[in-house]
């Protein structure tokens, strides 16, 4: 049984007095500790596919299954705790909350789910430490590097040990040599981890470094191949 | 504890927003604490020189003598004076004789009031014995000696030591003169009083009305205003069933005071709901405008998993914390600002020539707060209060927004 299956999906948005189809009759399985990227231009209905995988957003039609459970049922309040306890988010421009430090930041996954101080910091320390920026802990987002911010932004998705982490274009804001250093970290915390990762993104660099390329167009699955990893700069 | 720790940063990411707000709302705490104790003070004040210049804390009269200030509306005290004096809680009993005459002097008259005392009782209580800008107050109860209000001595044309005739209508219907002489003069401030009073020996004004031994009042001094409630049921026990000598309260018995500083707590009241609703409108435009500008911010917590409920709970907490320092800043500096009105007060010297009259009580032109302690708490969890109410607003706002749209938002 996959971990993520959609199953004829259909996202309706409306636009005005129009309706706009994000997502067309999808079908798409996605299995435990893969590292699939979501390939396409813009409008392909990348993002549309995360919110939806990430229960931020229910389906117009068919069904979303991850772990089993159909997200597009349950109150708002389950939807939450779905997420809470299952997914992680890296986004585009971090959103990383600017009156918080590193390390809360960090932990905001953790502080929501209740988990004590003194464990929130050994775990965000650890996670630091993994992900080389050990000693930013108390560093605001306005006082780091766009890498370093999104370094925290992967160390607040880790945090809370979700089943699937969801990047929506995690390099877009990034130069190439970061970008690079940050997909091989997130390659690594798959292989080592066997954290799922799906993520969007229309680069090539990306897209290259991906196991499974699922690549869309219109909102429709146009091909979906799997690929050998790049051998080389594979994080140390 | 951690929500509100968060809700304490949160607060000032707009930190001159922020400042403006609590500024507002803390010296609207500060003025309405302040100038609420400024009043409390001077009602106070008037109200202690009105019930001891006047009818007392609690008042003992016959019938509706109140209200209509009927001479035959006389009472024989017997022992009730030193009984009622015996109360714990109670400072002084007061009899006094009131009766309406005309004086004479040799050039002029005029129609006065004649108020019988006893000297020694009312040495220390009466506040217009500390006016006496003229000779001295008279010694004794059946004396001939006068004490007159300033104006009356002058429209007289008389001066210390000299005699004037009074005469007034006795029991029967037939009129009975007494030749006083003056002993002094005070000057109370109340126009109406200071060219009527005509103050004498309480023995001396019964025995000439006629009604020898009988009072029209015993005005009840207490020991504070908080005793009343207490001591009431106990005077009332005293007084002979019938209930035609009966007990009344200072708001009863000098209604003009009470209702003018009724009437003042009231517009009061309305300044203060004015100014409660500028507080309201300000933590709602601060909160909103924090919400608004935090839209995407929110559909990331609430992407990370936050429910809802949690995000209201967390504008709810920004409201709590800036309540909270509204509140505790607003009540130091309405603290700061009552201590100063406490020790210096507010002198009108300069500003009012004459001196005014409030509810028939002389106004003291130096105003002194005095601390209403409840009143200032009570106003400091209002604010909290309505800190949290006005933030219902924005924080259902906060709980609305759908996340996926949210990250769209810029």
């Amino acid at each position: 049984m996959p971990l993520i299956a959609l199953d004829n999906v259909t996202k309706i948005y409306p636009l005005g007095h129009q309706q706009v189809t994000a997502v067309d009759r999808l079908t798409l399985a996605i299995d435990a500790g893969e590292f699939s990227v979501l390939a396409g231009p813009s409008g392909s209905g990348k993002t549309t596919i995360l919110n939806l995988v990430g229960g931020l957003d229910r389906p117009s039609r068919g069904s979303v299954v991850i772990d089993g459970r159909d997200v597009g049922e349950g109150s708002a309040r389950a939807l939450a705790d779905f997420r809470l306890r299952r997914v992680g988010f890296i986004f585009q421009s971090y959103n990383l909350i600017p009156v918080l430090n590193a390390a809360e930041n960090a932990e905001f996954t953790l502080m929501l789910q209740g988990v004590p101080r003194t464990v929130r910091r050994e775990r965000i320390e650890e996670l630091f430490s993994d992900l080389g920026i050990s000693g930013l802990e108390n560093r605001k987002p306005g006082d780091l590097s766009g890498g370093q911010q999104q370094r925290v932004a992967i160390a607040r998705a880790m945090a809370a040990e979700p089943t699937v982490i969801l990047a929506d274009e995690p390099t877009a804001n990034l130069d190439t040599q970061t970008s690079e250093e940050l997909l091989q970290l997130m390659r690594r915390l798959n292989r080592e981890q066997k954290t799922t990762f799906v993520f969007s993104s229309h680069d090539p660099m990306v897209i290259a470094y991906a196991r499974r390329v699922i690549r869309l167009r219109d909102g429709r699955l146009e091909s979906d191949s799997r690929q050998d990893l790049q051998p080389a700069g594979e994080a140390p | 504890m951690e929500f509100l720790h968060l809700a304490w940063k949160n607060l000032w990411r707009n930190r001159r927003r922020t400042l403006i707000t609590l500024a507002a709302i803390s010296l609207s705490v500060m003025l309405t604490q302040a100038s609420h104790n400024l009043s409390f003070g001077v009602y106070a004040q008037m109200i202690d020189s009105g019930v001891r210049a006047g009818s007392g804390h609690l008042t003992v009269y016959r019938g509706d003598y109140a209200r209509s200030r009927k001479e035959e509306l006389s009472f024989d005290p017997g022992t009730l004076v030193e009984a009622i004096a015996a109360i714990d809680g109670v400072a002084r009993v007061l009899p006094r004789v009131y009766l309406p005459a005309l004086a004479q002097s040799s050039r002029e008259s005029r129609g006065v009031l004649v108020t019988g005392v006893d000297p020694q009782a009312e040495a220390g209580i009466n506040p217009f014995l500390k006016k006496i800008i003229a000779g001295e107050m008279i010694g004794s109860s059946d004396g001939r000696d006068a004490l007159l209000g300033s104006r009356l001595l002058k429209e007289l044309k008389i001066s210390i030591g000299s005699k004037f005739v009074v005469t007034l209508q006795g029991p029967e219907g037939d009129l009975l003169s007494e030749l006083l002489r003056v002993r002094g003069a005070v000057e109370t401030g109340i126009k109406d009083l200071d060219g009527s009073l005509v103050m004498i020996g309480r023995q001396r004004a019964a025995a000439m009305a006629g009604i020898p031994g009988r009072v029209h009042e015993l005005a009840v001094i207490l020991q504070g205003r908080a005793e009343e409630e207490r001591v009431r049921p106990l005077l009332d026990a005293l007084l002979p069933p019938g209930g035609e000598v009966r007990v009344l309260s200072w708001e009863e018995a000098m209604p003009n005071l009470a209702n003018a500083i009724k009437l003042d707590y009231a517009s009061q009241r309305v300044i203060f709901i004015i100014i409660m609703l500028i507080v309201t409108i300000g933590v709602v435009n601060t909160l909103l405008m924090s919400v608004m500008e935090r839209i995407r911010e929110f559909g990331v917590i609430l992407a990370l998993g936050a429910t809802p409920g949690r995000l209201r709970r967390m504008v709810l907490a920004e409201a709590l914390v800036l309540g909270l320092v509204a509140m505790t800043l607003g009540t130091i500096l309405g603290a700061a600002l009552t201590w100063y009105l406490v020790e210096h007060g507010i002198d009108l010297r300069s500003l009012i020539s004459e001196s005014l009259e409030f509810g028939g009580v002389v106004f003291d032109p130096v105003m002194r707060a005095a601390w209403d302690l409840g009143y200032m708490l009570r106003i400091a969890l209002y604010v909290l209060a309505l800190s949290l109410l006005a933030s219902l607003y924005p924080a259902r706002k906060a709980a609305r927004i759908a996340p996926a749209e949210a990250m769209r938002h810029v």
